[in-house]
């Protein structure tokens, strides 16, 4: 650790001006199984004035759990923070490994906030609502903000409202395709009804976040959200892919009717609705639901082969590739089931 | 059920010899919180590994039985009537899975058979049997 201490030194003293930088109470932050993240002081003088600022590393594991371009998300961070979004300041962003032996960026550390755990039965307590109200809120303000507008109009992702869907379905068909070692029938059904049922073109191209969800986002004692975080899975979709994935009941927690262990699900639509300018209808919201669980199966699969292959032993893949796939494994079955009359 | 409760111990013990104490309080405290849930999940799994298994691959077994004589497709009635013939001769989770699998990719071209010949009633029959099974794998926390 105190040698990780000594070169992050190095490398923010040259890129920062600040010859007289120190770095300070540099501490691993538990979770995040696709990048290493770190919390530290850096100390320094700038303009005469003494600073001691906190702030976030976010390095490139040996092995990463879902293969993500680091460029992608500090580009998202830039993106939102200057669009005033509550996201945390981007200060650095290597992609060589010369400084820390992997890519790495840096960003600033919002202090002083909690994230909701998923496990939690009631992550936000008294602020339950109200931190509903501005996660669907900064969920549809995403929505509405134009690509092109924001500097990330070359994102990833489809490139037409026509192919959204298929294009999502074709990555993650992509991903448990090379990762699954055990077949997994509902996943596969999964994958034909989807390909079987298209939803309609999305309403517009939007930054669609990948995996906005409780857990990912920072909240402070007073229950104001401060921070949305890990954008790695960004890329250019459908409006309703992330409304989906917020909304999967994985998120819900003890209480499936408040997604997210927040608000009613009918009062999350409408306040997004209202944030986006943009429609959820139904039938194409729940074809996204559907997607949602069929994402997450994929997610967890390539966790559970991570672990199971020794790349990344962190327990968090384990867990995944148990509670969570299995968790999705019945969220699919009980809807494509019902959609039989089974 | 991937990863195996085995690879989970081993790892689980590799994870704990290697230490993980020089990244900080914080991130060895919330890496023991996860090592004693995936313990925890490991105790139930050792118990019910066995049991998931037979009971899936019987269902499975049943149902071929049962759908092979709707089957048009004779090789396939035939596949199907075979594979419900056959038994878990060993209780190892290894000869389980290694049957379990087989079954599973036969129930999935059955299914495929049954989307595209619009059999909805042969559907329906293999989707209580996938819920079933969904039911049954669910990894419920907690005592």
């Amino acid at each position: 650790m105190s040698e990780l201490a000594t070169r992050l030194a190095t490398y923010l003293r040259a890129k920062l001006g600040a010859p007289d930088l120190t770095v300070a109470n540099l501490a691993r932050i538990p979770g995040g199984a696709s990048r290493e993240t770190y919390r530290f002081r850096a100390r320094y003088v700038a303009d005469g004035k003494a600073l001691d600022r906190g702030l976030i590393l976010r390095r490139d594991p040996p092995s990463s759990l879902i293969e993500t371009e680091r460029t992608t998300e500090y580009r998202a961070y830039e993106a939102f923070h200057r669009l005033g979004l509550p996201v945390p300041q981007p200060i650095a962003l290597e992609l060589g490994g010369e400084a820390l032996e992997r890519p790495f960026f840096i960003m600033a550390e919002v202090e002083n906030c909690t994230t909701g755990g998923i496990m939690s039965p009631d992550p936000y307590g008294q602020h339950r609502e109200s931190v509903g109200r501005q996660f669907f809120t900064v969920l549809g303000k995403i929505a509405a903000a134009e690509p092109k507008e924001i500097g990330l109009g070359d994102f990833n992702g489809a490139k037409d409202v026509r192919a959204t869907a298929m294009h999502e379905v074709a990555r993650w068909e992509r991903v448990i395709s090379e990762d699954e070692r055990e077949p997994q029938p509902i996943v596969h059904a999964a994958l034909r009804w989807l390909k079987r049922n298209p939803p309609p073109p999305a309403q517009k191209m939007c930054v669609v976040h990948g995996d906005y969800r409780t857990g990912n986002f920072l909240v402070d004692d007073a229950g104001k959200i401060r921070a949305i975080l890990d954008w790695e899975m960004s890329h250019l979709g459908d409006p309703l892919e992330d409304l989906g994935w917020a909304i999967d009941p994985l998120w819900a927690g003890a209480d499936p009717a408040r997604p997210g262990g927040m608000i009613p699900r009918a009062d999350a639509i409408r306040i997004w609705e209202e944030a986006s300018g943009l429609k959820a209808d139904p039938k194409a919201l729940h074809w996204w639901e559907i997607f949602a669980s069929l994402k997450g199966a994929a997610i967890w699969i390539s966790a559970a082969l991570e672990y199971a292959d020794g790349r990344n032993i962190d327990p968090i893949n384990a867990f995944s590739g148990w509670y969570c796939l299995s968790f999705h494994n019945k969220v699919l079955a009980d809807r494509l089931a019902a959609e039989i009359g089974a | 059920m991937k990863p195996e409760v085995g690879t989970v111990l081993a790892l689980t013990a590799q994870k704990i010899a290697s230490g993980f104490g020089e990244h900080g309080a914080a991130f060895a405290q919330g890496t023991i919180g996860l090592l004693a849930t995936v313990l925890a999940v490991s105790a139930k799994e050792y118990e019910r590994g066995a049991d998931i298994r037979v009971s899936e691959n019987n269902e499975m077994r049943a149902l071929f039985e049962v759908l092979a004589e709707t089957v048009t497709d004779p090789a396939l009635r035939q596949e199907l009537r075979d594979a419900g013939a056959t038994r878990d001769a060993s209780l190892r989770i290894s000869a389980l899975n290694e049957n379990n699998y087989a079954l599973r990719r036969l129930l999935t071209r059955l299914q495929i058979y049954a989307e595209e010949h619009g059999v909805n009633d042969v559907q329906r029959r293999i989707w209580a049997v996938l819920k079933a099974m969904a039911q049954r794998r669910l990894v419920q926390l907690g005592p």
